[in-house]
């Protein structure tokens, strides 16, 4: 009896967790407009998605930026994560506080906080302040998921290089960077994930006549949302999805695969 | 034998907190030298200052009477074997071993057979291509040997290396040991808070406590003839108790006289108040009234091998620890006696550092 109240239970918040994407990504194949009506199989919303170039220009700006601000993320955060671990202790938990601060803080406070800022610089708002800001909000992340690998054991293999003769270069090299690698992968993934995904930022640092998926999208709620939108949508789910199941089976290969043999 | 390493007057503190306070030791060529010391004496920030870790902050370090203070750690002579082993974990057994090798560049034939010969070394013959942690705790214990003296160091640093195992692993380690520095010839200087396994293994024990060193001399010497009451209670089970000189070569000890072996050419003249350390395994068990005190047996143990009793003295108010073959019951009243050179006479402690232990017996 439990157990078939534990299937149901699933299977309730399976449906309402997919149930909605579902229902998107069945409607972006929908032949007519109608978002209530099925008109039969078709291709036509994609058809249109790839021809407007208003939604190409979206597309590579989301995720231009999504890479750079990552890209640009990751190296901040683990140069200061390094920085961080040749400090106090307690001078480390005060910049860790001031690290979680904008992480906590509302995304709009951040939002109209760039924007002020790069009025009163006098910095033109177009792709590059969307870029910066989106480094920069991304950076926090990046240090909360490298920092736990900074750790006394990752000391002691430092000096353990060091001991057998490595210079400090080659012991960063060959032993620091491969024991933070997990750390800096997943800070990188977390920073493209939180680019891609963010809206309210990027509406106040964008200038006019650049727009990232999300604020294309909230400009054509206005106007009447059309299916190509969907499309849209699947194909960034599928995307996400692709990249879930290859870093989950590469994580899987990895326990089993041996590491580098000695040849 | 020549010296290899001295310290002289190694000073160091962290903050405010003062680690070692002046620290003169000398390692010869080819010696297994001990620092023994609970945690927190000094002694693995002794190792880390020879090893090139820290810098202290007076004194200096030398290896073959070369100043070698200011040289950095990866060009020291020298390897460690680190506590828990620190054995890198992405990479293979024989890459591990390989690492001080391929940070000489030494070519690929020569780097196979020494990672192979090192491997044998250690009796892990063919683990190459293992992970790290698919193995045991004693199998990783021997991989982080083979990784230190691969390369052939003058002198091998072991930071507690057999902290990690288990009893049984840790004797067997034991052997292994003594039998690897026959093999290498090398020079070992070994830390660990274990009497036994220094007593074991060591040419000399050198007794840490808070910074300073207490004694130092081979594993009898340290065992026999303890200079201060923390070497006696920190070297295996003692009596450690007060007593005075009542008459040369004689010391009075809670109103009974006992002759024995120190006098005033020893530094212990008659009326001079000193610790007295009797082993237990040394106190004989005699019929009541035919030793030279008596007492009553108040709790008896069986610990493997041996009886380990406390007996109250008749005379006054010290407990005596008695490690005996033989069974006594609970109650029974004995006599005691021990032979004038089993009474080992040493001065009260003078400095801060030597009376820091509280003293149990």
């Amino acid at each position: 009896m439990k157990k078939v109240f534990g299937r149901i239970y699933i299977v309730i918040i399976m449906l309402f967790l997919y149930l909605p994407i579902l229902t998107l990504i069945v409607l972006s194949f929908n032949e007519t407009k109608s978002m209530s009506v099925w008109g039969g199989f078709s291709l036509h919303w994609y058809e249109e998605l790839f021809h407007s170039r208003l939604m190409m220009g979206a597309i590579v700006n989301t995720f231009s930026i999504a890479i750079l601000a990552a890209l640009i993320a990751t190296i901040v955060g683990t140069l200061a994560v390094l920085g961080m671990a040749a400090m106090k202790p307690r001078t480390q938990n005060i910049l860790l506080g001031f690290n979680n601060i904008p992480m906590l803080n509302a995304d709009i406070v951040t939002g109209i906080a760039l924007m002020l800022f790069f009025l009163m610089v006098g910095a033109p708002r177009g792709y590059m302040t969307i870029l910066f800001s989106h480094a920069t909000f991304c950076i926090p992340y990046v240090i909360l998921s490298v920092r736990p690998r900074v750790n006394k054991n990752t000391e002691k293999l430092y000096e353990a290089a060091l001991d057998l003769g490595a210079s400090e270069k080659y012991a960063f090299r060959k032993i620091v960077l491969p024991e933070l690698r997990p750390g800096i992968l997943s800070g990188f993934l977390l920073s493209f994930t939180m680019s891609v995904d963010d809206f309210i930022i990027t509406y106040f640092t964008r200038g006019a006549g650049i727009n990232t998926i999300s604020t294309l999208i909230y400009s054509e709620v206005k106007i009447g949302i059309r299916p190509s939108l969907f499309a849209l949508s699947t194909i960034i789910f599928v995307v996400a999805l692709l990249v879930l199941l290859a870093v989950n089976i590469r994580q899987d290969s990895n326990e089993r695969k041996a590491p580098q043999t000695c040849s | 034998m020549s010296e290899l390493i001295r310290l002289e007057g190694i000073v160091k503190s962290f903050d405010d907190n003062v680690v070692l306070n002046g620290i003169d030791l000398s390692v010869d060529e080819n010696e297994f030298v001990t620092l023994l010391g609970p945690s927190g004496c000094g002694k693995t920030t002794t190792l880390r200052i020879i090893a090139g870790f820290e810098k202290p902050d007076q004194g200096r370090v030398y290896f073959e009477g070369k100043d070698i203070t200011d040289m950095p750690a990866n060009q020291r002579p020298v390897n460690t074997v680190f506590q828990n082993y620190a054995l890198f974990p992405h990479m293979s057994v024989g890459e591990n071993i390989a690492f001080s090798l391929r940070v000489k560049n030494r070519p690929e034939d020569e780097i196979k057979k020494k990672v192979a010969d090192a491997l044998k070394l250690v009796n892990l013959m063919g683990f190459e291509n293992r992970r790290i942690d698919q193995l045991s705790g004693g199998q990783q214990q021997r991989i982080a040997m083979a990784r230190a003296i691969v390369n052939e160091p003058r002198v091998l640093l072991l930071d507690e290396p057999l902290g990690a195992l288990d009893l049984k692993l840790r004797q067997e380690m034991e052997y292994e040991l003594v039998r690897l520095k026959k093999e290498l010839g090398i020079t070992f200087i070994y830390i660990t808070h274990d009497q036994e396994e220094a007593l074991t293994m060591s040419d000399k024990v050198v007794v840490m406590n808070e910074g300073y060193i207490q004694q130092e001399g081979t594993p009898q010497e340290i065992y026999d003839e303890p200079v201060n009451a923390f070497v006696a209670d920190f070297i295996g089970d003692s009596n450690i108790v007060s007593g005075q000189m009542t008459d040369e070569k004689v010391v009075k000890i809670d109103g009974i006289e006992y002759p024995c072996i120190d006098g005033t050419e020893e530094g212990f003249p008659p009326r001079r108040r000193v610790d007295v350390v009797i082993r237990p395994e040394d106190i004989d068990i005699v019929p009541y009234g035919k030793g030279q005190w008596n007492g009553t047996i108040i709790s008896k143990l069986f610990i493997g091998v041996h009886y380990e009793m406390l007996v109250q003295s008749e005379h006054g108010k010290i407990e005596w620890l008695l490690q005996n073959y033989d069974q006594h019951e609970v109650g029974e009243k004995i006599g005691m006696h021990v032979d004038p050179e089993n009474i080992q006479i040493m001065h009260k402690p003078k400095s801060e550092a030597e009376s820091a232990i509280e003293l149990d017996i």
